[in-house]
């Protein structure tokens, strides 16, 4: 695929374009993707960095820096959650773990019910969810792809009788290297990166790499184009960008397209940008086991444990339970402690299997600018949301017990390890909230929220913005409420449902 | 309030007191660099440092000794963070940090030389600490009541054992195969 390097430019470049999709990740591709095919001249611009297989070395200390804004280190702004996302050429849809699930019937109803979002129904998005389904090869995983930690939650879940089953994935010709949040040496994801951007720049798209976008401009209630900066090898400014178009595409992410909205000023009578921030925060637990696991080893998820999970509305089960296992730095990291003791937890690293227990959460977070213009995520857990976040590291807990683990852990000052039921059961799981327990966030969504209401959403059902004509959202921000599961599926195919209508207005 | 036998006489901050103003001066942007004394340390020989200074980089460097101490002290197959020269990982991953995240790490690390002692009743600088007191006063921040503090610990943390753990030479410890990818036909160990 051919991509232009920002960092290659020399001197500043001005463009006029029919389109402009801000971000490449599961949104922006598949956006670029249909302004191109429907004929129209349209660009992309990305801030990070273009990688091709080669890059992807499976190193933790080369690719987060590589693959990850603000080097993996991202985090709410009391530090109380790591926030991991994508940056660079098919956003984090190059490191994440491949698991597709489509947004569950019960989620779109309760968008058009209380949301006002219309033409977006479970009939409605079908077809959409089928061709996203059928562009990045969507299979189910098969039990012979399925690794020692993943086989450990599946056998927790039997044990129990909890409702538990096999995930499906977007990889062909999968070496289970187990590499997959840093990039897949072997190109077996059918990703952005893969399959979605070759496709669009087949179709006559061009790609920048290294730009960052700093404001949309719009004048008279009309989107005229984007201001941004040409990044070098070090992630300094050396040249100015700028691009006129009719139409523009925000898919920078639920925080990089809020952080661009609010930066550019963009009218927001309600107060609603940037708003009602979701995170699906997750806590771990560790099962030590007699025999080795190794789960660095495989794909690291292929099961799932839903007991813990409704979506019924007012339920009180709002926990998706997955393995979660880390290389040795990440591992390192979130092992409670230090020191002599430290060390020798850590020799029990190829006998731990890690489950993580994230929150369909409700907690109404928020993105905003901070001074030195990088987004700032405030988010403060809600009541109801950490007791759901101590229900479902009690529930991982018991999994691991089921399955046989010997001891288990949740990661705290002091950590807390259980042998038995009966000691997981008086356990007082009241310290289970942020800050006393390490919590990782991989799915931000809202921010600009779809709905028919301006007065409680930021753009149409069409994905175009209430109040600035020709400016579409077309990434993870679109979502009114989280979604309790895996978020690229419903990603590509919301950009899918959004596309035709930044086409029509980029025709003009 | 007990006091460490070399310091001076008359320090009287309680621990409560001590943390309380170790965050506010995290969260306040008051500058703990402003309140520590920065004469007395020097940059090794032959080293040149990114964004750290010379104080900085002794913080980082005693820290690291403590973080990943061995588990099997005296085990020569153990490396040790000197030999993996942690520290200059260290220096060289925050140039790359946003400026503001790299500004808090210094200032906690300011915390950590200067006022986290004072508030384990030592008033002794971290770095001329010994390693048991070293240990304790590390603790004392992992478990604080500030979050913020917390977070500063964590956060130095993730960053030592980035630079212990990049390592191929310490995978074998905890019996990692390391990254397929240029793998040596004999293993990474
Ligand atoms: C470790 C990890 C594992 C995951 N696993 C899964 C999984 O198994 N299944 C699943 O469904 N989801 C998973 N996800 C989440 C999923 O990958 C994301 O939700 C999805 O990719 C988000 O799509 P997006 O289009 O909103 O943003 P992204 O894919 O994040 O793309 C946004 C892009 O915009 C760029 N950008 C930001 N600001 C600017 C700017 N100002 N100018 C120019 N460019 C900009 C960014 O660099 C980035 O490349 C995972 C995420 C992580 C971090
Ligand atoms: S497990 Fe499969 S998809 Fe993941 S990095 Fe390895 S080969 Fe690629």
């Amino acid at each position: 695929m051919n991509v232009l390097r920002g960092r290659d430019l020399v001197g500043d470049l001005s463009l006029d374009v029919d389109a402009i999709v801000v971000g490449t990740g599961a949104g922006g591709s598949i956006a670029l993707r249909e302004l191109a095919r429907a004929g129209l001249d349209v660009v992309a611009l990305e801030e990070g960095a273009f990688s091709t297989v080669a890059d992807f070395d499976q190193r933790e200390d080369h690719m987060l820096p590589r693959l990850f804004q603000e080097m993996g280190g991202r985090a709410t702004e009391d530090m109380a959650i790591r926030v991991l996302q994508g940056r660079g050429v098919g956003g984090s849809t190059v490191h994440n773990t491949n698991l597709c699930k489509r947004t569950p019937d019960a989620i779109l109803e309760l968008w058009a019910r209380e949301h006002g979002v219309e033409g977006a129904g479970p009939a409605e998005m079908r077809p959409g969810f089928e061709a996203i389904e059928r562009d990045l090869s969507v299979s189910l995983i098969e039990p012979s792809f399925r690794n020692a930690n993943n086989d450990l939650l599946r056998a927790g879940c039997e044990a129990l009788g909890w409702r538990g089953g096999p995930l499906a994935h977007n990889r062909v010709g999968c070496a289970q290297s187990g590499f997959c949040e840093l990039g897949c040496a072997f190109d077996a994801k059918q990703n952005a990166l893969k399959i979605v951007l070759p496709q669009a720049v087949a179709a006559g798209a061009r790609v920048y790499s290294d730009v960052r976008v700093e404001r949309v401009l719009f004048e008279a209630g009309c989107v005229t184009g984007v201001q941004a900066v040409a990044l070098d090898e070090a992630g300094a400014p050396h040249a100015r960008v700028l691009v006129r178009a009719r139409a523009i595409v925000l898919a920078a992410s639920a925080v990089g397209s809020a952080a661009l909205a609010l930066a550019s000023g963009l009218p927001d009578p309600h107060g609603q940008l940037g708003r009602r921030l979701r995170l699906h925060p997750g806590g771990i637990v560790a099962g030590t086991f007699d025999r080795a696991v190794e789960g660095w080893h495989g794909i690291p998820q292929s099961y799932e444990c839903t007991e813990h999970l409704s979506f019924e509305p007012g339920s009180d089960r709002r926990v998706w339970i997955v393995p979660a296992f880390a290389h040795p730095i990440g591992a390192a990291a979130t092992m409670p402690g230090f020191g002599a003791a430290h060390m020798a937890a850590m020799r029990t690293y190829p006998r731990l299997a890690v489950l993580t227990a994230m929150v369909h959460d409700e907690t109404s977070g928020e993105v905003v600018v901070g001074d030195d213009g990088r987004p700032v995520l405030r988010y403060r857990m809600s009541d109801a949301d950490q007791a759901q976040l101590a229900r479902g590291l009690a529930a991982c807990a018991r999994l691991l017990l089921a399955a046989g683990a010997r001891e288990v852990s949740i990661p705290a000052i002091p950590p807390r390890r259980v042998r038995s039921v009966a000691e997981l059961d008086a356990l007082d799981l009241s310290f289970a909230r942020p800050h006393a327990v390490p919590l990782t966030a991989v799915h931000p969504m809202g921010t600009l929220r779809l709905g028919e209401d301006p007065r409680r959403s930021v753009v149409r059902s069409t994905g175009e913005h209430h109040q600035v004509r020709g400016l579409f959202v077309a990434d993870g921000s679109l979502f009114p409420t989280s979604l309790g599961g895996p978020p690229q599926i419903s990603i590509y195919a919301f950009a899918l449902h959004v596309a035709p209508h930044a086409v029509e207005r980029a025709r003009g | 309030m007990r006091q460490d036998s070399g310091g001076p006489a008359g320090t009287k901050l309680g621990r409560r007191r001590v943390l309380a103003l170790g965050a506010a001066l995290l969260v306040l942007g008051g500058s703990a660099v402003a309140v520590v004394r920065t004469r007395g340390y020097a940059v090794p020989a032959g080293r040149t440092l990114v964004v750290l200074s010379a104080w900085q980089l002794a913080v980082v460097e005693d820290a690291a000794r403590r973080i990943a101490a061995p588990d099997r002290p005296g085990d020569a197959s153990i490396p040790t963070p000197d030999a993996l020269d942690v520290a200059g990982f260290v220096d060289a991953w925050m140039a790359h940090m946003p400026a503001k995240v790299r500004r808090d790490l210094g200032r906690f690390l300011g915390y950590l030389e200067h006022l986290a002692p004072l508030a384990c009743a030592m008033t002794t600088r971290f770095t001329r600490l010994g390693p048991d007191e070293q240990d304790r006063v590390l603790s004392a921040v992992e478990a604080s009541s500030s979050d913020l503090l917390r977070a500063g610990f964590e956060g130095l943390k993730a960053l030592v054992f980035m630079g212990y753990y990049r390592d191929p030479r310490t995978w074998g410890l905890v019996g990692f195969d390391g990254p397929q990818v240029g793998r040596p036909a004999e293993g990474w160990r």
